[in-house]
């Protein structure tokens, strides 16, 4: 084997161990996206902002693109029947920021396996973005199936 | 570096400075929160929204900003007035980030240095002010929501 294909393999095994990472902290959030879904379901959201939501999340390149969207939300919505209704997007917001410390955990541990890419300054920020596209996804899943019971 | 290569990596520089910054204008909106929503109403926000997203150099987004800072003046709204110095003066301080970012990201051959530096200055503003307005509404919508 030359050196050039060890070092693509060692790469792309790298890879796979992050999105490893990535996939079992998406199970975990499972539960609690579906919690939210609930909460979300006994609001005036309806599912073209649901998967507006989501579109953004698996579009853009920033974190804090998905929070000012819903910031925004919070902020127009003076009746307080939708975003804004019991806190619902205050705490989604809150949620999506708390995730920065998985992905901080995940980026340690690559770290401290010696992962040569995990070095990227950038990479923790990336892993979050990751994990809030993982969470909203649940999220908007469980919606649409909570919304199709609902009018059926 | 090949312009596709400069478009790429520049487009990552600022989406993670655009994270960074992110709290920054937080800060800036929560100093200035007393003012939210009846001195600085929503839709002075969205008008600056709207000059930034559509303004072509950076000197129209400085125009604007000193415009309204006249017009509080002539009214006699110190505070408002101070609102726009400040901003004013925290967009103007991005032209040091727009300047640090390409230490990072050398440009290719033939692009214009103070033209690729008015624009990188152009972008920084245009997502801290995108901050900025997301996060004023977001708190003068108050806490407590029932």
């Amino acid at each position: 084997m030359t050196e050039g294909i060890r070092k693509t393999i060692d790469e792309a095994i790298r890879w796979m161990v992050l999105e490893q990472a990535i996939a079992r902290k998406s199970d975990e959030y499972d539960r609690l996206a579906q919690e939210y879904a609930a909460r979300l379901i006994a609001t005036r959201v309806d599912k073209t902002q649901v998967r507006g939501l989501e579109t953004l999340a698996r579009t853009t390149d920033r974190v804090s693109d998905i929070t000012d969207w819903l910031k925004l939300r919070v902020g127009r919505d003076s009746r307080r029947e939708g975003w804004a209704k019991e806190g619902i997007g205050r705490d989604l917001v809150t949620e999506l920021e708390g995730l920065r410390s998985d992905a901080r955990k995940i980026v340690n541990e690559l770290r401290s396996k010696g992962n040569a890419f995990a070095s990227d300054p950038d990479l923790e920020r990336q892993v979050h973005l990751r994990l809030c596209r993982e969470f909203i996804k649940h999220l908007a899943a469980h919606f649409e199936y909570l919304k199709a019971e609902r009018e059926r | 570096m090949s312009e596709l290569e400069y478009l790429l990596k520049r487009k990552q520089s600022i989406a993670a400075w655009s994270d960074r910054w992110q709290a920054e204008a937080a800060r800036f909106a929560d100093r200035h929160r007393d003012l939210l929503p009846r001195r600085i109403t929503n839709a002075q926000l969205y008008g600056l929204g709207n000059v930034v997203r559509s303004a072509r150099r950076y000197a129209d987004i400085e125009r604007f900003i000193r415009h309204q800072a006249e017009k509080a003046e002539r009214a006699g709204r110190l505070d408002v007035q101070e609102y726009w110095t400040d901003l004013k003066d925290a967009l103007g301080k991005l032209r040091g980030e727009a300047q640090a970012l390409p230490k990072t990201l050398p440009l290719p051959a033939g692009m214009d240095h103070q033209e690729a530096l008015d624009d990188l200055h152009r972008e920084l503003a245009r997502l801290y002010v995108q901050h900025l307005i997301a996060h004023s509404l977001y708190q003068a919508s108050g806490p407590k929501e029932s």
